[in-house]
C-alpha cells in the first residue's frame, strides 16, 4: 500500500472552539438551507387553500405531516423503509463482490476492456426495468425479482468504473511488484485495489443513484413492500398525503445515504489514493 | 538480407492487420458469446418458451412486429414522447441553468431545492402524476422533462460558472453589451458542458420513459413489453428489450456523441485554459 500512497496527510490543525458567533453562523446556514423549502411549502399551502381541491387531488402540508407522523408512530414507515434499504444493501454487496473482480479481470487486458465496453453500454441502454416483465415470469412477484433488477442496474457502473480505474494504473507499478517476486494476489491487494479504488467508489456512487431509482420503479410494479409500493399503492386508494409523504421520504433517504455514507467514502478514497488519478 | 527481410515484413504487416481486425471485431465478442450461451441453454435445458424463448422465436417475433407495423407504431410513440419531453427539458434546463450559473447568490440559495428535487426526479413522480394527469402522453412527457431538466440544468449552470471571467471582461472592455457577452463568450464557453448534459439527460430520459410506459401509457415500447407479459409472450419481451437497447445505442453513439465530440474540439479551448 505504501507504494502508491504518496500524498501526505495535512498537518493537524487546532480544532476551532465554537464561539457564540460561529454557532450563530452555523444556525444561519441551516436556516438558509431550509429557507427555499419554507417558500415552497408556503406556495403549496396557498395553492391548496385557494383552489379548494378535493382530497384525491391535493391535500395541505399539514395533512401530509399528520399522516406521516401517524404512519411513523405505528411503525408502518419503518417497515417500508427497511424493506427498501435491505434490498439496496444486498444489491450493493452483491454488485461489489461480483462486479469488482470482473472489472479487474477485464481491465487487465485492453482487448477484453474494449470488447466489454460496448456490451456494458448496451446493457445500460436497456434499463433493468425493461427486463422486469421477463424477470417476473422467472421469479414471480417476489423480492428476488426486485433484487435482480437492482443488481442489474447497479453492477454495470461498478464493472465499468473498476475497468477504467484498472486501465489507468501505470503498468510499471505492477511490473515493479512482479519483478520483486510478488504473487498475483499481492498484485491485486497492493496495486489494483488501491489504484482503482477512487474509480470504483465513483462507480459505486453512480450505481447506487441508478439502483435507488430502479428499486423504486421495480417496487411499484412488484408490489411486495418497499417505498415504491407505498407511494404506488396509495395511488389506487387516492391517498395523496401518503404519496407526497412517501416522495419526501424517498428523496431524504437517498440524500442521507449519498451524502452521509457514499460521498464521505469517495472523498476519503480520493484523498488517500487519488494520487493515481490524473 | 533484403530477401529475408521481405517475408518478415509481410508477416508483421499481416499480423498488424490481423491485430487491427481483432481490435475492430472484439466489441462483437460478448454479444456472440451471450447468443451462443443462449442457444446452448435453450437446446440443452429445453426450458418452456415462457421461461426462455429460443433465439429463432425472438427473431421471428421481431420480424412479425416489424411487418405488422406494430413495432413502428410503438417506436414512433416512444420517440415522440422522448423528443417532446427532451425539448422541454433542454429548453427549460438551459434557461434556468444559464440564469443560475450567472448569479452566484441565486445558485447558492436554490441549491438545496435543486439537490432535493434531483433526488426524486423522474419515476418517483409517477404515482402523483397519474392522479393529476391520468395515463397518456402528458404523463410520460412530464417524467422525461423532469429527468432531463435537472441534468441539463446542473450541467449548464456548471459550464457557465466555469467560463473564465477574463474572457467576459475582454468582451466588456471592447464595448460588448450584456447580450453580446452572453452570445460570444458564455454560451460557447459552456457549450461542451451543456452538450454533455443533453447527452446524459437523453440517456436517462429514455430509461425513465420505458419505466413510465410500463404502467402509464397505451402505446410505446414499454407498454408493448408489459402487455406481452400478460400473455406470457417472452419472445416479445426479449425482442422489445433488444430494440430498446439498440435505439439507446444508436441515439447515443451515432447521434449525440459525434455532436458532442465536434463541439468539444471546436470550443474545448475554454476547458484547456481553465486548467492553467
Amino acid at each position: 500500500m505504501s507504494l502508491v500512497s504518496v500524498q501526505h496527510a495535512p498537518a493537524a490543525r487546532p480544532i476551532p472552539v465554537p464561539t457564540g458567533w460561529a454557532v450563530a453562523a452555523r444556525q444561519l446556514r441551516s436556516v438558509k438551507i431550509l429557507f427555499p423549502f419554507i417558500v415552497l411549502v408556503a406556495i403549496w399551502w396557498a395553492i391548496q387553500a385557494a383552489g379548494n381541491f378535493p382530497d384525491r387531488v391535493l391535500v395541505s402540508p399539514q395533512r401530509v405531516f399528520d399522516t406521516m407522523v401517524l404512519l411513523i408512530s405505528r411503525g408502518v414507515i419503518a417497515e417500508y423503509v427497511s424493506t427498501s434499504l435491505k434490498i439496496i444493501g444486498i444489491a450493493t454487496a452483491i454488485s461489489i463482490v461480483v462486479g469488482v473482480p470482473i472489472g479487474f479481470a477485464v481491465g487487465a487486458n485492453r482487448y477484453a476492456a474494449r470488447s466489454l465496453e460496448g456490451f456494458l453500454r448496451f446493457l445500460q441502454g436497456v434499463s433493468g426495468i425493461a427486463w422486469l416483465p421477463l424477470i417476473i415470469i422467472w421469479f414471480g412477484f417476489t423480492h428476488a425479482t426486485t433484487l435482480a433488477v437492482v443488481v442489474y442496474t447497479l453492477i454495470v457502473p461498478i464493472i465499468f468504473n473498476t475497468m477504467i480505474g484498472t486501465r489507468a494504473i501505470p503498468e510499471h507499478y505492477g511490473l515493479a511488484l512482479r519483478s520483486l517476486g510478488a504473487a498475483r494476489l499481492r498484485l491485486i491487494t497492493d496495486v489494483y485495489l488501491p489504484g482503482a479504488l477512487p474509480s470504483i467508489v465513483v462507480g459505486l456512487r453512480l450505481g447506487m443513484g441508478y439502483g435507488w431509482r430502479a428499486l423504486i420503479a421495480a417496487e411499484m410494479l412488484v408490489r411486495q413492500g418497499g417505498l415504491g409500493d407505498l407511494i404506488f399503492g396509495a395511488r389506487t386508494s387516492g391517498q395523496i398525503d401518503r404519496i407526497i409523504g412517501g416522495m419526501i421520504i424517498i428523496g431524504t433517504l437517498y440524500l442521507l445515504i449519498d451524502r452521509m455514507l457514499v460521498q464521505p467514502i469517495e472523498n476519503l478514497t480520493i484523498a488517500r489514493w487519488g494520487v493515481l488519478r490524473k | 538480407m533484403s530477401v529475408q527481410a521481405a517475408p518478415i515484413a509481410t508477416t508483421s504487416t499481416a499480423r498488424r492487420a490481423l491485430g487491427r481486425l481483432a481490435w475492430t471485431l472484439v466489441p462483437a465478442a460478448p454479444f456472440v458469446i451471450v447468443t451462443l450461451i443462449w442457444i446452448m441453454a435453450t437446446g440443452i435445458l429445453n426450458p418452456s418458451k415462457e421461461t426462455l424463448p429460443p433465439v429463432t422465436d425472438v427473431l421471428a417475433s421481431i420480424k412479425e412486429l416489424a411487418l405488422s407495423g406494430q413495432l413502428a407504431t410503438n417506436v414512433v410513440a416512444s420517440l415522440y414522447r422522448l423528443l417532446l419531453g427532451s425539448i422541454l427539458g433542454i429548453v427549460t434546463g438551459l434557461i434556468g441553468g444559464v440564469i443560475v450559473g450567472l448569479n452566484r447568490k441565486l445558485a447558492e440559495s436554490l441549491n438545496p431545492v435543486v439537490v432535493f428535487f434531483n433526488a426524486i426526479s423522474g419515476i418517483v413522480w409517477l404515482p402523483l402524476m397519474i392522479t393529476w394527469l391520468g395515463i397518456g402522453n402528458a404523463l410520460a412527457v412530464f417524467l422525461i422533462w423532469n429527468t432531463v431538466f435537472f441534468i441539463v440544468f446542473q450541467n449548464a449552470a456548471l459550464g457557465v460558472q466555469l467560463v473564465p471571467e477574463v474572457y467576459e471582461q475582454g468582451v466588456r472592455a471592447l464595448g460588448g453589451g450584456r447580450w453580446q457577452t452572453m452570445r460570444s463568450v458564455i454560451l460557447p464557453g459552456a457549450l461542451p458542458y451543456i452538450l454533455t448534459g443533453i447527452r446524459t439527460g437523453l440517456g436517462f430520459g429514455w430509461r425513465a420513459l420505458i419505466a413510465a410506459e410500463l404502467v402509464g401509457a397505451a402505446t410505446g415500447l414499454g407498454t408493448m413489453i408489459f402487455d406481452a407479459a400478460e400473455y406470457h409472450r417472452s419472445d416479445i419481451i426479449v425482442a422489445g428489450c433488444l430494440i430498446i437497447g439498440v435505439i439507446a445505442i444508436v441515439m447515443d453513439r451515432w447521434l449525440l456523441l459525434p455532436i458532442e465530440r465536434r463541439t468539444v474540439r471546436r470550443w474545448g479551448l475554454v476547458a484547456d485554459t481553465e486548467k492553467e
